[in-house]
């Protein structure tokens, strides 16, 4: 199965897997942890892809596959139609340049010994794109981009708030030019009305650069809004697929919909009015996961065929794909 | 300060709380002159930014403060008994029994080194002098009732062996096992994830209506206020900026940050969102006047140089803006809020 767009792809994964072995002992047999199984989707330049699911569903560990932090277990990952899974490092360096990460912690990603001109201008040195005197001038540029002050340039990370931290943190993933950008949980760590400041920041570069956008989040708020397709993802697996509206009006999975649910509206009347869908039980361990299909455990339609059978995905329409046996 | 408060109804009442920390770089000024009330029964929300004094005057009203803490009031009355003047060893007596609270974070704050039973038969033997074997037996009923399957097992399990949805129904057993007349719950879903945050918030309104507890409900999720509380209190840099009934709040704001929280929130309509600019006040040094003075889209010269009190502008709706000043309203005209 494999989802393409008639738009030109920017990033396109197919069956990729990332598994993680775990120790049980020694002379034991290592657990497997299957942390991305069999993903495939891509992403259409200058679009944006919400990927969303509980924490340990394996949406961080796919963009980190994506940016090569991890090395697949299997699958391929084309970057615009190149084949980029099985680059090595120096090869990979050419590709980093254009496939930047913003990070979850603004707290914790940046180097507290740095000042903000060195934070920036890191990765403008160590790949080499300008020199001298040109690399301070781009970095004032890229500041403004932010809507930092030019005074911030010599301060360090603690002085500044959670919100202008993760500012630096973009301005530190446009220092290398990038088209492609993995924002992994960018607001989760952020006030509410400092996130509005940072993705109004991020749609902004979008439409000024054309930026491509993999949006790792479980504000399912937020990613309604600025994505153009949605994943879904449970235990590893993406259980739906489909462009923003659709998926938001029409969702199928019987995941999406407790995930969707679950979500309290900000408005009494909707909240009184909701019928909230509450899942039992938590989510099953990705450690040597049974046979079947991961969401049944939790499934209020689970059938027979559920237990022994993974459902692929299926394309319901040109705007929709969904896993489950419940649609076929 | 309003005549709510005086009838019989009232569970715990606050009035003029101060709260601050000495430092290095001088007084921090975290809670600067509120007050709170809550009746038997009520859900109460207070809602705000980090740092906006939120979780400090609860933790004032416990006496669970740091040493280099300095905490003024009023009067803080519980069930109509004083706690301002209470000695640290008669505060034990309602802490964990007449007041419990849960803390954010389920990964913290459960003692690592000890079982789940003993963390939830402690305060049971300590406080309704229950002897082992009752207590545990007490343990595993609450452990049911909070929806922990097996407890018996569970009983003799730490808590590292439990997820984080789990652990939280840990706290939650420990907070009611002794039948307090008000919970007070921190941020109790923040760390969790939306589906296991659904099944946390039923189970504390299922247990609020069957213990007949008061309730207060610490969170920056306007979501989960909307979904639990019948009255919002709104606080920022220390202050409260408005109180009043859910509804009130949501419908007919009175306070431009309150409005701007609720702007913030993306409204499905791929509308730009519309963010509050800047940053919150630095508690060391607070504006005097209107905290909110440099955030506010509305701010006048006056916001900037004082304070504005809380005024009526509804049936139990207050707010402290300066747009409700009679005198400005007849120089601005009124201002549509929301």
């Amino acid at each position: 199965m494999s989802i393409s767009s008639t738009k030109e792809n920017c990033l396109e994964i197919q069956n990729l897997k990332k598994y993680f072995e775990i120790k049980a002992g020694f002379l034991k047999k290592p657990n497997i942890l299957k942390a991305v199984d069999d993903v495939s989707f891509s992403i259409a330049r200058g679009e944006t892809m919400g990927l969303v699911g509980e924490s340990g569903c394996g949406k961080t560990t796919i963009g980190r596959t994506v940016l090569k932090l991890y090395e697949p277990t299997d699958g391929k990952i084309l970057y615009c139609g190149e084949d980029i899974t099985n680059l090595d490092d120096k090869q990979m360096i050419s590709y980093r340049k254009k496939i930047q990460m913003i990070f979850q912690d603004p707290y914790t990603s940046l180097d507290p010994r740095m000042n903000v001109a060195h934070i920036i201008a890191e990765p403008i040195r160590f790949m080499h794109l300008m020199e001298g005197k040109d690399i301070m001038d781009r970095v004032r540029e890229l500041v403004e981009l932010v809507g930092l002050k030019q005074d911030h340039l010599n301060r360090y990370p603690h002085e500044f708030s959670g919100g202008q931290r993760q500012r630096i943190g973009i301005a530190r993933a446009l220092a290398a030019e990038p088209e492609f950008i993995v924002c992994d949980e960018p607001i989760s760590a952020l006030d509410v009305s400092i996130q509005a400041q940072i993705i109004n920041i991020l749609e902004d570069l979008q439409s000024k650069f054309n930026f491509t956008y993999l949006f790792i989040s479980h504000d399912l708020a937020m990613v309604r809004h600025i994505s153009n397709q949605v994943g879904v993802m449970y235990l590893g697996n993406l259980v739906e697929y489909a462009e923003v509206e659709e998926l938001y009006e029409n969702m199928m999975h019987p995941y999406t919909k407790a995930l969707i649910s679950a979500e309290p509206a900000a408005d009494p009347d909707k909240a009184e009015a909701s019928q909230r869908i509450v899942l039992q039980g938590d989510v099953p361990s990705p450690i040597n996961p049974a046979p079947g299909c991961p969401f049944r455990s939790r499934c209020q339609y689970a059938k027979e065929i559920c237990g022994s059978v993974k459902s692929d995905l299926k394309k319901i329409n040109d705007k929709h794909y969904v896993a489950c046996h419940l649609f076929e | 300060m309003s005549d709510t408060n005086t009838d019989n109804n009232v569970l715990l009442d606050v009035k003029n709380l101060y709260t601050g920390f000495t430092t290095d770089d001088g007084l921090v000024k975290a809670v600067r002159g509120i007050s709170i009330h809550v009746n038997q029964g009520e859900s109460l929300g207070i809602v705000g930014e980090s740092g906006c004094g939120k979780s400090v005057s609860m933790l004032s009203i416990m006496h669970l403060l740091a040493d280099n803490a300095i905490l003024k009031a009023d009067a803080v009355t519980f069930g109509g008994e004083d706690l301002l003047h209470k000695s640290v060893k008669e505060m034990r007596k309602y802490q964990g029994n007449e007041i419990s609270m849960i803390f954010q974070d389920p990964m913290t704050s459960l003692n690592p080194l000890f079982t789940i039973g003993e963390q939830i038969t402690n305060p049971l033997m300590r406080h309704k002098k229950m002897g082992k074997r009752a207590a545990l037996e007490k343990a595993a009923q609450v452990l049911d009732q909070v929806g922990i399957p097996d407890p018996q097992k569970r009983l003799k399990q730490y808590p590292h062996e439990l997820s984080g949805g789990m652990r939280q129904r840990v706290m939650i057993a420990i907070a009611i096992c002794c039948d307090p007349r008000l919970l007070i719950a921190d941020e109790p879903t923040t760390a969790l994830d939306v589906t296991i945050q659904a099944q946390i918030l039923e189970l504390m309104q299922k247990m609020k209506e069957e213990y007949k507890m008061s309730l207060i409900l610490i969170t920056h999720d306007l979501g989960v206020i909307a979904s639990m509380c019948s009255r919002v209190v709104v606080m920022y840099g220390g202050l409260i900026m408005e109180e009043g009934p859910l509804r009130d709040i949501f419908y007919r704001t009175g306070h431009p940050y309150t409005l701007g929280l609720l702007e913030s929130i993306p409204k499905h309509d791929k509308q730009r969102l519309v963010p509050i600019y800047g940053t919150p006040p630095d508690l060391l040094n607070p504006p005097k006047g209107c905290p909110f003075a440099a955030r506010c889209k509305f701010a006048m010269k006056l916001c900037q140089e004082h304070l504005p009190q809380l005024t009526e502008i509804g049936e139990g709706h207050r707010s402290a803006c300066w747009l409700h000043n009679p005198s400005v309203k007849a120089k601005r005209g009124e201002v549509k809020l929301s």
